[in-house]
């Protein structure tokens, strides 16, 4: 057993809940019963989790429902590949089109914390041009936002996270870190090599959400290379651990293993509240003034799609009918070389170090926008399946190639593909276990897609290659999830506007990865959680009037970094004057 | 290789990852020894199905080179996550559920065998069997048509290798036959860089290893009809 006791808050088992080997929270959770709440947020995720704690940190009666389980870090999670699929969205979902999406553990994550319990913690901003690729390529759509309206933001998650990289950061909008950057593993040491022989430049030990330091109640990071199995040790930055304490201890309610099957809308078309079956299936509606959807880029239009009602036949807040459209995953082929010393490649984060040197568009290539090459860290399961792929291996092939895996290293294309309206999210025929019908996600490249990666995937084996790899090969794949439910200003080509309110219902917001209108080629999760900062700054400037008016007020909010969970503000090295502003 | 098996295949002799057990959390320790423990009972293959399935995988992840004490479950690894019904999140819109898939796929296979000389395909030699595995990775299968119209033969060939290595490469014989660390919380890797071993991890020790010659499985070609742009069933995440 565990020496050390864990607080408790969860009458159900009574064990309470671990947050890692040092972190608890030391406050019982609120119960508001069948009450009315001011906001219900569905899905605490990456975006969920900041929301819950914003909102209940201004004093706002909040709850979130989530359909996985609050994680018990210590009983729940294991250091083991096999033994962590449960982390993931492994429900059914059908998979189809011209180049159709592998799901599940490729991008969905389930339970408290969301995605940000299995990802590799890569944290990258936008760039500037990412907000108006179409004003300066001709491509995608315009964000209705700009770079600087939500830089703030990115300053302020990294520190909330924290981000641990170099002091000096040279693409998009240069910055630096205020935490140092992380050792080098086999990944990174083959990507600088590479990269150094061919005069590209890296960035080396992040951006990455892991502690290279210990901070607060948390550890840094041992380097056991599990971040995608979720990290035990509390190194690796989740809303679970970095957020939803706080989001406890100012008065926010999580309702675990909560599905929501539908969100409720009257005459004066308000929403009211939702329905959502327990672990027992059984169902429940819980009123609320006002409702935040945050179920990310497959769920949160499959619900919105599922509470079509009259006055919204189409699927709620649908009049643009771009629910489930304009869908993106990115380019995410690995690159695997064979190196005739030994690299073993499970040894520290897969996420380590990046050049975004292609990042921007190129008029000297044949395609618009461009991609980051990144590390990866395939553990023995990962590994062979990239090897059925890229080799064809199995049999006594596959026994013969595995027993080489620590003489190989993997780098990664992380590549931008634009938002195709085909690309969607639709209700399929087949149900869940609540009667649900589950999601049909559509998927395909198109041509500066596929010019775009070829580029890319070759500039990657070029890579590897000069690092000295003896043999290099590729797997096809994508990675992420974002759109499907885009912000914009126009109500006719957009679900929502830039604050996350639906255009079509006053009281109704969806905040997530699925309101990003284009994704460059930065991993979405830190644009995530800064958007949700940002959204839940607006609703606290905004205040009542959301719960009671249809008024649509567009003005900026100040950002609050008094509402930041606190120890996270001025801590760190500052890098930048403007940090402290 | 007949009759040459061992304890333990590979490059690292003597490294025992479940040796170093002490070092894990509870939690994870508890899953890894509830895997090397497991029941090899079936409840989703039945009885006349389960000689059929096995004799199908120990071609697509054979391990005849290891000690019979020491092979490792797969067909009972599948048979659980088709009995328990637990997905990897999504079906290819073009494919059966994974239940129907495998029991097609295997009708498939013996109809295939049947084909030729009226043997099935436990009957044929496994030179034989490997071969006619092949035709399936290779997506120009010798018959069943009527089956692969329903279900397209790479995407049932990939559900079948992907379940194998799954199974495989989960447990604590395979970490020690690739040199895989294994579970390292709370103890922690120091050495992260140039392939270096942890004090407690084994040098590489190379040999020439041969495949035996009754096999066709050794060789490296992509697997044709599949589009190279595909996703695979079962992938993980990266980055
Ligand atoms: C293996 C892997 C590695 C990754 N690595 C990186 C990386 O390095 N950097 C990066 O930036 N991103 C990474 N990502 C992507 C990142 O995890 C996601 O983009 C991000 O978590 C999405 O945030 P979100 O808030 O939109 O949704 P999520 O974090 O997915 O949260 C949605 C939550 O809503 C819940 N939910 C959904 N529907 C309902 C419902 N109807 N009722 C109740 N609850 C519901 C879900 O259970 C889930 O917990 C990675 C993803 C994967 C799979
Ligand atoms: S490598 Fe570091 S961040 Fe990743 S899981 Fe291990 S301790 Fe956590």
């Amino acid at each position: 057993m565990n020496p050390l006791k864990k607080y408790l808050f969860n009458e159900r088992n009574g064990n309470g809940h671990a947050l890692g080997p040092i972190q608890e929270i030391d406050v019982p959770m609120r119960r508001f019963g069948e009450e009315e709440v001011d906001y219900v947020v569905i899905g605490v995720g990456s975006a969920g989790g900041v929301l819950l704690q914003r909102l209940a940190r201004a004093g706002f009666r909040v709850l979130g429902l989530e359909a996985g389980p609050f994680w018990n870090t210590e009983r729940d999670w294991v250091s083991d590949e096999a033994g962590s699929h449960n982390l993931y969205w492994e429900q059914l979902r059908i998979t189809g089109g011209t180049h159709p999406l592998a799901l599940g553990a490729n991008n969905s994550g389930r339970g408290v914390g969301g995605g940000s319990v299995h990802w590799a913690a890569f944290t990258p901003r936008l760039h500037p041009s990412d907000f108006r690729i179409h004003s300066e390529d001709g491509v995608g759509i315009d964000w209705p936002m700009t770079y600087e309206e939500l830089k703030p933001y990115y300053e302020q998650l990294e520190l909330e996270m924290p981000v641990a990289g170099p002091a000096y950061y040279p693409w998009g909008d240069p910055h630096g870190y205020a935490y140092g950057p992380h050792p080098m593993g086999g990944a990174g040491d083959v990507l600088i090599q590479g990269c150094t022989k061919l005069g590209i430049g890296v960035s080396i030990g992040g951006p990455v959400a892991i502690l290279s330091g210990s901070h607060g109640d948390r550890q840094h990071c041992i380097y056991r290379g599990f971040c995608i199995q979720a990290c035990k040790v509390g190194a690796k930055a989740s809303t679970l651990i970095t957020h939803v304490p706080d989001a406890l201890r100012s008065g926010a309610e999580i309702r675990d293993d909560s599905m929501v099957s539908r969100i409720h809308v009257n005459k004066e078309n308000r929403v009211t509240g939702v329905s959502y079956f327990d672990v027992h299936g059984q169902e429940h509606f819980q009123r609320a003034k006002a409702v935040i959807v945050s179920g990310y880029a497959i769920e949160t239009p499959r619900l919105l799609l599922n509470s079509a009602c009259p006055g919204h036949e189409n699927g709620l807040a649908n009049s643009s009918d771009t629910v489930g459209r304009y869908l993106m995953a990115q380019a995410g082929n690995v690159v695997l070389g064979r190196f005739h010393d030994l690299v073993r490649i499970y040894k520290a984060p897969p996420a380590h170090a990046l050049t975004e040197e292609f990042y921007e568009t190129d008029s000297k290539r044949d395609f618009a926008r461009g991609f980051a090459i990144q590390t990866v860290g395939p553990l023995p399961i990962a590994f062979a399946k990239q090897m059925m792929t890229a080799k064809g291996a199995w049999g006594w092939g596959l026994r013969r190639i595995m027993m080489d895996y620590n003489h190989w290293a993997a780098i990664a294309l992380l590549g931008e593909i634009l938002p195709w309206p085909e690309n969607r999210v639709q209700l399929a025929e087949a149900k869940d276990r609540f009667g649900i019908p589950v999601a049909k996600v559509t998927f395909g490249l198109h041509d500066n897609d596929e010019k775009l990666i070829e580029f890319g995937k070759n500039k990657v084996i070029e890579v590897m290659g000069a690092a000295g790899a003896e043999e290099v090969v590729q797997e096809t794949r994508f990675a992420h999830l974002v759109g499907a439910a885009r912000m914009g200003t126009d109500p006719r080509t957009s679900v929502v506007d830039k604050y996350g309110r639906t255009h079509d219902v006053a009281n109704l917001f969806v905040c997530d990865g699925s309101i990003l209108p284009t994704q460059g080629s930065a991993n979405p999760g830190l644009t995530i959680q800064a958007l949700a900062a940002r959204t839940g700054d607006y609703l606290i400037a905004q205040g009542e009037s959301i719960f009671n008016t249809n008024h649509r007020d567009m003005m900026q909010p100040a950002i609050r970094r008094d509402l930041a969970p606190p120890g996270t503000y001025g801590r760190g090295v500052p890098r930048l004057a403007n940090l402290t502003s | 290789m007949k009759g040459r098996t061992s304890v333990q295949p590979g490059y690292y002799p003597g490294f025992s990852t479940l040796g170093q057990q002490a070092n894990w959390d509870e939690a994870t320790r508890a899953t890894v020894l509830k895997r090397v423990a497991r029941s090899l009972e079936l409840h989703f293959f039945t009885p006349e199905e389960a000689p059929l399935i096995e004799a199908i995988f120990e071609h697509i992840l054979p391990q005849i080179d290891r000690d019979e004490k020491y092979r490792i479950p797969i067909v009972p690894v599948v048979d659980e996550r088709l009995h328990t019904n637990r997905l990897d999140g999504y079906r290819y819109e073009n494919m059966p559920p994974d239940q129907e898939a495998y029991r097609l796929g295997m009708q498939a296979i013996e109809e295939i065998a049947r084909g030729k000389d009226g043997r099935g395909f436990l009957e044929l030699t496994p030179l034989e069997q490997d071969k006619l595995l092949r035709t399936l990775h290779d997506g120009k299968p010798e018959g069943a048509h009527h089956i692969w119209e329903r279900m397209p033969v790479h995407r049932f060939w990939m559900l079948m290798v992907q379940d194998a290595a799954e199974a495989y490469y989960a447990h604590p014989y395979a970490w020690d036959e690739i040199g895989f660390g294994g579970p390292a919380y709370p103890r922690a890797y120091m050495r992260l860089e140039r392939g270096e071993a942890e004090p407690w991890e084994v040098e590489e020790q190379r040999y020439e290893w041969e495949a035996p010659e009754d096999s066709v499985s050794d060789i490296y070609e992509l697997i044709s009809g599949h589009d190279l742009h595909q996703a695979t069933p079962g992938q993980g995440g990266t980055h």
